[in-house]
């Protein structure tokens, strides 16, 4: 079982091209970032400010808007 | 052209105007071409032995108008109002976006002259020749460059998560178009993929279900994340959920195409790799779909008597459950029964009527209501085309999954001596009440299309007898 599993996941380093590299790096790196995204964002330190956008559409309307929606 | 509400004072609303107009009578041509070659499937004298309106020809026109042409026009103007509604601005430039709306649809009137006549790439969802892909890139770059200049202006100090939804498809879109449409040109009806064999199939397939991942999932996720609150008139459920959900699904799309391509002469790890990845999408998916449903939690009584929200929230339902169908049938057992089936094509129909078709039609009576600055001219109507239009649904995926699944076992069964025990011919007989179902089904949607079309024109038409009620927003 153990032996198979070894077989399974083994991989020829060598063999890996440039493109393979660059792939691998690219999928490092992403994955990397999401997990830092998973933190920030479950992090309660941040919660409050991300969740003030929560009702961000429902300030659109005429008067009420921040900049009083940008109208002239 | 249409009644003039303060917001035009600010805001671009004309070419949104016209882009909704547009959208509509693209979703009644879409469907009525898609009814026609489904009986043709059914009824196959339907062909009147004439090349351009046979299945082959007409299926790329059908799925071209209903994802691009209806599709595109709702994207375009959703992104276009969202983007000045809660950008407070007014569009980066009017005449680029008129340039868009008439490049837009510049192409699909060439695509309804070409495809017809037979000229195809041979490339799904991405029929079009050549010099037409050029004008597309075109098109879709001013459409981009307008929306991200409307950002850079805005006069808000955070960018809303629809917006975030809306440029990460145009971005995607941008390379995928791209990618997928370099080849060698013979001539202006024909010419070749620029990659070969195999390597053509994966670029298709990365194309294929990027289509379906950014035009048609995170393109319309901007849209329920606008207009579900706004028409519920209630914070979104969660937005640090919504954040989440837009960078895994901008990480998680891209790996999904092989899954497409089980069991051909792909390396067989890239189907693993694209089906192991569409099964962690089920996380980010279904915790969208919450947050757009949650949002009427202690409020589900407003789903009683608001036709539109309805359209709104039952697009979440179908959002789900083809998000969860579909990495279920890329997994390589499941895959095995239902690939070349109608089980995908049932699959597919999930989510182009259920999720995109009724997210969109809620939107657009939503903007209709406010651009016009009236009442839906009907509700009665509305609420007629709700129930067409789900009834109409859940009918031609049923038809397809029953259908699918009966091809799948026929095709595999064998007898004691391993003989197959049916003909293919035979698996073909006993699809057809269930093709004939799927037109029904599609023929209950399209009524339902068209009463929305008669509905908007007749609302438009009144508002624009009522210019003082127009104007009395103010």
């Amino acid at each position: 079982m153990i032996d198979s599993l070894r077989e399974h996941l083994s991989t020829d380093w060598a063999a890996l091209t440039f493109i393979d590299w660059f792939g691998l790096l690219v999928v490092v790196i992403l994955a990397t970032l999401m997990f830092v995204l998973y933190v920030y964002v479950f992090s309660p330190g941040n919660k409050e400010k991300l969740e003030s956008h929560r009702d961000f559409v429902l300030k659109d309307d005429l008067t009420d808007g921040e900049n009083n929606h940008g109208r002239k | 052209m249409s009644a003039i509400t303060t917001d035009d004072k600010t805001y671009n609303f004309d070419v949104v105007r016209a882009f909704t107009i547009c959208a509509v009578v693209y979703l009644v041509v879409g469907a009525l071409v898609g009814v026609y070659i489904a009986s043709e499937l059914a009824w196959p004298v339907l062909n009147f032995d004439i090349p351009y309106i046979t299945f082959g020809r007409l299926r790329p026109l059908h799925t071209n108008v209903v994802i691009f042409a209806f599709g595109g026009c709702t994207l375009m103007a959703t992104s276009f109002y969202v983007a000045q509604r809660t950008c407070h601005v007014r569009l980066w430039s009017d005449k680029m976006a008129w340039f868009t709306f008439w490049g837009w649809n510049l192409v699909m009137v060439l695509a309804v002259i070409t495809l017809p006549l037979g000229m195809t790439s041979g490339k799904e969802y991405a029929e079009l020749e050549w010099w037409i892909d050029i004008i597309i890139a075109v098109v879709w770059l001013s459409y981009m460059f307008n929306f991200i200049m409307t950002l850079a202006i805005r006069k808000t100090s955070h960018i809303y998560v629809a917006n975030w939804f809306f440029l990460g498809m145009m971005i995607m879109i941008t390379y995928l178009h791209v990618g997928n449409s370099l080849a060698i040109p013979v001539d202006f009806t024909k010419s070749y993929s620029m990659f070969p064999g195999v390597q053509d199939a994966m670029i298709q397939w990365w194309y294929g279900h990027n289509a379906v991942g950014y035009f048609l999932t995170a393109g319309f996720l901007g849209i329920m994340y606008y207009f579900i609150p706004k028409q519920a008139n209630l914070p979104i459920f969660s937005y640090r959920l919504s954040v989440l959900h837009f960078w895994a699904l901008m990480f998680g799309y891209a790996w999904l195409g092989a899954h497409h391509l089980q069991y051909t002469a792909l390396p067989d790890w890239t189907g693993s790799l694209g089906a192991a990845v569409s099964i962690a999408m089920i996380i980010p998916s279904w915790g969208g779909a919450l947050n757009g449903l949650l949002t009427l939690s202690g409020a589900w009584h407003k789903l009683r008597d608001d036709y539109i929200l309805r359209f709104l929230i039952i697009s979440l339902a179908f959002y789900a459950m083809s998000t969860f169908e579909g990495p279920v049938m890329s997994v390589k057992t499941v895959n095995a029964l239902s690939h070349y089936t109608d089980w995908t094509i049932g699959h597919v129909h999930s989510g182009a009527l259920g999720w995109v078709a009724m997210v969109s039609i809620g939107a657009i009576y939503h903007m209709v209501e406010r651009m016009w600055n009236t009442k839906i001219y009907s509700t009665a109507m509305m609420g007629a085309h709700f129930w067409l239009a789900t009834i109409g649904a859940v009918i031609y995926v049923c038809a397809m999954w029953v259908s699918g699944i009966m091809q799948g076992l026929m095709w595999r069964a064998t007898d004691d001596y391993g003989n197959l025990t049916y003909t293919f011919v035979e698996s073909v007989a006993a699809m057809h009440p269930f093709y004939a179902m799927r037109a029904i089904g599609g023929m209950i949607f399209l009524l339902g299309s068209i009463i929305m079309l008669y509905n908007i024109v007749l609302t438009i038409r009144n508002a624009d007898k009522q210019p003082n009620m127009a104007t009395a927003k103010a």
